[in-house]
């Protein structure tokens, strides 16, 4: 039998009730090897353990080329024959960096941690992580489910469950899991918790995998065997709603659930920049070991030409051999010009970084006062990263809507109720005093109404409400003497919960019979049948007899499908429809409600074939129901229409539309349905009224065909052409579902098509995905475009996208911490987006890179001075600043923190770094030149001319001048000099003479009027240029500013302090500082 | 925003800094200062480059080289390295009084006192007077770290064994009578070289500390004996040691050998003959150097350098032309061709 299952892929054995079997198999690590096949229930975010957290620090650290390399430089320091500097100059920053990084990583690691404890604890009296593969457990109403369950039974008839699935895909409606049949008739008799305790049945099914709607499995129990799919299980992260009481078999735990298997891998993200950094450090590298080659040359010719003939420099050569000579200059050369990679710059990095970040958290303006939450950027190292986001990819439900829909208009017999121009919370309650079971929450104004209602005088109203409160799937609950509802949909119960406030009560219902309470007048209806919802449907319909004995059949569904069912000259359609028109303007949720009165000839046969159909196991039922049910809805009279108001979070339109302006492309990503989607898609200004939707159908064709965008452009042109010649800008937007999205996988040369194809476009919907096509969507973009992605949700379906863009931010909300324990930043609402990405992601950006410009200038220059020294010292290594060195990096830092500008520019840096390390040594070249001038200082001439050129170089870039950068350029100045007494001082020289050789050459220096004329003359000479482009650029705005300003009058809507002053910047924010 | 302290335990602090809103000064800049500024910096420049050449051209220089490469050259005969205690003089004349003090510095051309190897190859441990060094010598003075029976050599290293060792003497030709001009040697060396940096190990007589040591391959006295005349001028503190031991910076260099301070030449060189005396040991036209010796008188920025001058002259000019093309790129952009 094991053998069968084991031939039909069902591997995975879990034993009920056998925890010995199960534990011995559990996963077991141990410095981070692991064996064993089940995941412990352990929910686990964290990273690192005690024992493997150096380790992997480690490990991870020396990814980064410049760490490999300075501890390669470290390691050629210990040898003494090539060594030229002192081997603690290059060990004291790689320790800095290293231990700065590592402990930051440890803190991030530790709020996870935490984070995590909390989590685990809520589930009791068993705790989550004691949880094993083959435990029986018992799931209370309202609890979160801890593991991947099989349904064995449950308190409600048929043992029926209902579970939120809202973590999962962003859908809040009810879904129901059924346990077996057997396991139900055996497991709920009494005493059931023994029976359960004894169960030894034995379920074989799939190896753990990601596939959220799928499940295969068989149970063998007492010599039978089960199929199990996917109705019998409930999966982690789901929460069981009106059920009180749940048993389950676990199946699978921790990492091997469903949903942790679709969240992806937790990996370090590095941004653009710092990429781009690594390229330039490996370019760098590269270019030097190229220099130290030539050099190395030039010192072995210099060797064998020159110094064997010289008697005091012959001795010199090492073993009399040229050629060694210059393999162990080689290296001397590569620990020289070590400098030239920034090494320092990874520590100033990581503080601007820090300090960017908590410049998020401290932001007021992204502070929501109601839930006490302020932003908070979790991973620090993404600043810079949110100034260069090109796509948005947003979640739905809770991102983008509060999920909390209202009924806010009704059209009934053509007349319209309600205003949908009032703000929900502006509108005047109503007076509902009369109405015993009103609660509250409707937020329309409509006292004509409720006047027609309680006058009963019009049919049709009547009518309405009674398709209100009979047509729908919602269970009532009985809580102090009203009901509350809990709904399949949340439109279901919008529109339940409207009709109660308005005296159409909806009071309970059993399996054929409706309790409806009609202005205090309770009437029972039958059930005859109930036409379910289905998305390729659109509609669902009750029939029912009434209390007066009639059969009628209420149908409530989508515009389109009701209105082709409407019986011939059906009054009120014209007026109805301009009212459908209206709604969607206003982009409510419409649903045509509708009734059809059943002749019982015609009931009974159809119940006949309806019930033969049902029978059936076939294949074809569901068409011949479908069949059947189109049938019966037919010769419909139209009641009227519904609008219901899906509430958007605050402010969601206005940063959807300014994002837009700044160029950031906003596609929506969802679970939910398409229809959902494409209305909040209008709700939220992401579609305008004419934007063509591009749908499965045609861009299937469009992916098809040879040259994609070619053919896009045309059908568009074609479009053009048919509607309307002027509107050139018309916006099109693609709607896809997960299906759809799955024969990607099936044509991946569609991938490259389509996002072509999707930059032509405004905007992408994706509708009915799972977490991890979310993801995929998000690696889609990332494959074929080098924008930044940036992600942004709240529920634990959200999680592996936010772990897969570059940036993922997640929102705070009531969802659980899922999503927000995996994201770089979060947020208290969709609206802090534009701030963090226009103002703090912008003002990284410019900041780091204008930073990391002027840095590798300042790094390149000096250590490029080295080159030209050699050329007139034999090739042989000298150094001018060892000690220097060591301290430059420390004087700027504090710099950099304030406003920089400009686009990146390295290719350019590093030219004029060239030039002026060219300038920093030939200048003092000349000067001193043939005179009595000794090398001590001369090298301290050059080094205090290339301070002077790094801080006239940062005064040039600095815009706005805060304390602080006064401060800073003061302070690094005087550093220097006090730098320079402190390493040439005699104190230090007492104590090492051999190290701090170069005591009292600053006393000299610094008292020859000629050290500073030349220091003088050097820096301006290596800043003229970058003095000459400023002042061009000056002279030339002039021109420029004026065409600015007389295109945009309009206050700017972001108060941005430092932001628009530059207009050399190109960063993809320039639009953001136009007119909002 | 609700402004309830209490319940907001999380609200961010609402100060200057944490909010980036620092009061901050932006510099305006337009043409108006821009160009001026040039003008401006650029004839400060010029300034200082036209006080600089000046001062420049008032120094007086005389260079003598006396390498010996050419036929005609008196010191030809000494030019071959075989030779020993070589002497040769050169004769010269000062039209007009050569005003004092006069400077005498040797300069030495394509001798790379720069090259790193040799230029580490020193022990400042044992230049500072510390005797465990004397024993065992800094390992970068290889190879003049032990000499053949493996004794120390103290001073270790390239630098101090190719001290220069040429000595010259000045007379000055009076009546067909050779006056000889003194020569101040104190204090050519850095103060702080020749009081700090550089110690003789406190032992005396001097000569007791350098036991069981040799001296460098290429001296002929050992370093306690270096200036016989003055008993306190020896061992490290020896001033021509000092200046020595101070490297170079390029190539081409000189080193301040004395100074003309004293006696009837306190005012300079009157106008007359001279001769100049050399000792001719040190060997250069192996390596194609060229040694020569420099009388120099200084100004307060020091000997001649016309290079400082004529950069200033150029930057400050180049400043003052990039003024002009400002403002022809000004004068574009503000007053566009209109008709």
């Amino acid at each position: 039998m094991d053998k069968d299952c084991a031939e039909s892929g069902l591997t995975w054995q879990v034993r009920a009730n056998q925890r010995c079997y199960h534990k011995r198999q559990q996963k077991k690590s141990f410095l981070g090897f692991c064996w064993g096949r089940c995941s412990d229930n352990q929910v686990r975010s964290y990273k690192y353990s005690v024992l493997t957290f150096l380790p992997l620090t480690l490990f991870e650290q020396f990814q980064r080329a410049a760490n490999l390399y300075f501890l390669f430089m470290m390691a050629l320091q210990c040898v003494p024959i090539i060594s030229s500097i002192q081997w603690y100059i290059s060990i004291i920053p790689l320790i800095l960096i290293l231990s700065v990084r590592a402990v930051k990583d440890l803190i991030n690691d530790m709020g996870r941690r935490r984070s995590d404890v909390l989590i685990s604890q809520s589930f009791s009296p068993a705790q989550w992580k004691d949880l094993c593969v083959g435990d029986i457990v018992r799931i209370h109403k309202d609890q979160t489910i801890p593991a991947d369950v099989m349904l064995l039974c449950s308190t409600e008839t048929h043992s029926l469950s209902y579970v939120e699935t809202a973590d999962i895909d962003g859908e809040t409606n009810l879904k129901y899991r059924q346990a077996l049949g057997a396991t139900h008739d055996e497991l709920t008799s009494e005493p059931s918790e023994c029976r359960l305790a004894s169960f030894d049945g034995v379920v074989f099914c799939e190896e753990p995998n990601d596939g959220m709607y799928a499940f295969r499995g068989q149970l063998h129990w007492r010599g039978e065997r089960f199929l199990l799919d996917n109705e019998h299980l409930l999966l982690r992260g789901t929460v069981l709603r009106n059920t009180q009481i749940a048993y389950g078999l676990v199946i699978y735990t921790g990492a091997d659930t469903k949903i942790l298997r679709n969240c992806g891998k937790l990996r370090a993200k590095r941004t653009r920049l710092e990429s781009s950094l690594n390229r330039a450090v490996i370019g760098i590298v590269v270019f030097l070991l190229l220099v130290v080659l030539l050099l190395a040359i030039a010192c072995g010719v210099f060797a064998s030409r020159v110094m064997i003939r010289t008697e005091v420099l012959s001795a010199l050569v090492i073993n009399g051999d040229p050629v060694y000579t210059g393999f162990l200059v080689y290296w001397s050369y590569f620990i020289l010009l070590g400098p030239a990679v920034p090494i320092m710059l990874y520590v100033t990095f990581e503080l601007i970084h820090t300090f960017h970040s908590k410049f998020i958290n401290w932001d007021l303006e992204m502070y929501w006062p109601q839930t006490d939450c302020p932003a908070q950027a979790r991973n620090t190292s993404l600043c810079e990263e949110l100034g260069q986001v090109e796509y948005l990819l947003s979640d739905k439900t809770g991102t983008l809507t509060q999920n909390r829909l209202l009924f806010r208009q009704c059209c009934i017999a053509g007349e319209i109720y309600g205003d949908a121009s009032v703000r929900a919370e502006d509108t005047e309650p109503m007076d509902l005093t009369w109405n015993p079971f009103s609660r509250g929450g409707l937020f329309m104004w409509a006292p004509t109404l409720v006047e027609r209602l309680r006058a009963q005088r019009c049919p049709t109203i009547s009518r309405f409400f009674t398709a209100l409160t009979v047509c729908h799937t919602v269970m009532a609950q009985w809580k102090e003497d009203v009901p509350v509802y809990q709904a399949a949909s949340p439109d279901e119960g919008a529109l339940v919960g409207a009709a109660r406030e308005l005296g159409w009560v909806f009071l309970s219902r059993s399996r054929d019979v409706m309790v409806v309470s009609e202005m205090g007048v309770t009437r029972h209806y039958k059930l005859l049948a109930l036409l379910d919802f289905t998305s390729q449907r659109r509609r669902m319909s009750v029939l029912v007899r009434d209390p007066e004995g009639s059969l009628k059949l209420y149908c409530k569904g989508a515009d389109i499908v009701i209105l082709e069912r409407l019986q011939r000259d059906c009054p009120h359609q014209e007026s109805t429809e301009q009212a459908l028109e209206l709604f969607s303007q206003a982009c409510l949720r419409t649903l045509c409600i509708a009734v059809r009165s059943v002749s019982e000839t015609s009931w009974e046969q159809w119940s006949k074939t309806l019930a033969r159909a049902a029978a059936m196991a076939t294949f074809d039922r569901n068409a011949l129901l479908e069949k059947l049910y189109d049938e019966m809805e037919q010769d419909l009279q139209l009641l009227g229409v519904t609008a219901i108001e899906d509430r958007l979070q605050e402010d969601v339109p206005e940063t959807i539309s300014l994002l837009k302006q700044a160029g950031i492309k906003v596609w929506v990503l969802t679970g939910d349905k398409k229809e959902t989607a494409v209305n909040i898609g209008y709700a939220c200004k992401l579609l305008d009224p004419d934007t063509r939707l591009l749908e499965w159908q045609e861009l299937r064709q469009i992916l098809q065909s040879p040259d994609p965008v070619v053919h896009f452009l045309k059908i568009k042109q074609t479009d053009l052409w048919a509607v309307e010649k002027e509107k050139a800008g018309v916006q099109t937007a693609v709607v896809l579902t997960g299906p759809e999205l799955t024969e990607f996988d099936q044509r991946p040369e569609w991938g490259v098509k389509f996002m072509n194809l999707a930059q032509q476009c405004h905007t992408v919907l994706c509708c009915r995905v799972t977490p991890g096509q979310k993801a995929d969507v998000v690696t889609l973009v990332r494959k074929h475009t080098s924008s930044i992605t940036l992600s942004i949700g709240d529920g634990a379906n959200d999680v592996n996208m936010i772990k897969t863009a570059h940036v993922g931010v997640g929102l705070t909300g009531v969802e659980g911490g899922q999503a927000v324990q995996n994201a770089d930043f979060s947020l208290s609402s969709f609206r802090f987006l534009q701030r963090l990405l226009l103002v703090h992601g912008r003002w990284s950006y410019r900041r780091i890179s204008l930073f990391l410009r002027y840095f590798l200038f300042k790094t390149c220059s000096f250590a490029l001075v080295h080159l030209w020294f050699s050329i007139f010292n034999g090739f042989s290594a000298q150094d001018v600043s060892a000690e220097n060195s060591l301290k430059w990096p420390e004087l700027y830092k504090c710099g950099q923190r304030q406003e920089l500008s400009g686009p990146l520019v390295l290719f350019a840096s590093l030219v004029y770094a060239l030039y002026a390390s060219f300038v920093l040594f030939f200048v003092p070249c000349g000067v001193y030149y043939n005179s009595a001038v000794d090398y001590q200082t001369m090298a301290v001439t050059v080094s205090m001319a290339a301070v002077f050129t790094a801080n006239i170089e940062m005064v040039l870039l600095t815009r706005n001048w805060t304390k602080f950068n006064i401060g800073a350029v003061c302070v690094s100045l005087l550093l220097y000099f006090i730098c320079s007494r402190i390493t040439h001082s005699k104190f230090l020289f007492q104590r090492a003479p051999a190290d701090y050789l170069f005591y009292g050459a600053s006393d000299e220096a610094f008292t020859d009027p000629v050290v500073w004329l030349t220091a003088l003359l050097t820096a301006w000479t290596a800043v003229l240029p970058s003095m000459t482009f400023l002042a061009l650029s000056v002279i030339q705005n002039i021109h420029g500013k004026h065409k600015v300003h007389s295109r945009s009058q309009q206050p700017v809507e972001l108060r941005s302090q430092f932001g628009r002053k530059t207009s050399l910047c190109r960063s993809s924010f320039v639009v953001a500082q136009g007119p909002v | 925003m609700v402004k309830d302290e209490n319940e907001s335990a999380n609200r961010p602090d609402n100060t200057a800094f944490t909010q980036q809103r620092l009061p901050a000064w932006q510099p305006m800049l337009s043409a108006g200062i821009v160009i001026p500024g040039f003008v401006l910096i650029g004839l400060a420049f010029i300034g200082i480059g036209v006080a600089l050449f000046i001062t420049s051209r008032s120094i007086q220089v005389l260079e003598l080289d006396y390498t010996g490469m050419e036929q005609d050259s008196p010191c030809f005969r000494c030019s071959n390295a075989d030779l020993r205690d070589c002497v040769c003089s050169i004769r010269f004349s000062i039209n007009s009084l050569f005003e004092g003090p006069v400077f005498f510095y040797y300069g030495l051309s394509n001798y790379f006192q720069n090259y790193r190897r040799y230029g580490v190859s020193r022990d400042d441990n044992q230049l500072y007077g510390d005797l465990t060094y004397f024993k065992k010598p800094f390992d970068q003075c290889e190879p003049y770290r032990y000499d053949s029976n493996n004794q120390p050599i103290v001073p270790c290293g390239s630098v101090a064994n190719s001290m220069f060792n040429d000595t010259f003497t000045l007379f000055q030709n009076v009546n067909d009578q050779q006056v000889v001009v003194p020569l101040d040697g104190k204090g050519i060396a850095w103060w702080t070289d020749y009081n700090i940096k550089f110690r003789n190990p406190s032992i005396t007589p001097l000569r007791n500390a350098f036991n069981g040591t040799a001296k460098p391959l290429f001296w002929s006295r050992p370093a306690y004996e270096l200036d016989p005349s003055d008993p306190a001028n020896n061992g490290f503190i020896n001033q021509d040691f000092l200046v020595w031991m101070r490297t170079a910076a390029l190539p081409d260099f000189r080193k301040l050998y004395r100074r003309i301070t004293e006696g009837n030449y306190a005012n300079g060189l009157p106008a007359g003959n001279y001769t100049l005396e050399i000792a001719y040991n040190y060997p250069v036209l192996s390596f194609n150097g060229r040694k020569k010796v420099v009388f120099s008188n200084v100004s307060w920025m020091g000997g001649k350098n016309e290079f400082l001058g004529i950069a200033y002259l150029v930057i400050g000019s180049l400043c003052v032309v990039m003024s002009v093309v400002m403002l022809i790129v000004y004068a574009k952009f503000k007053f566009p061709e209109e008709d």
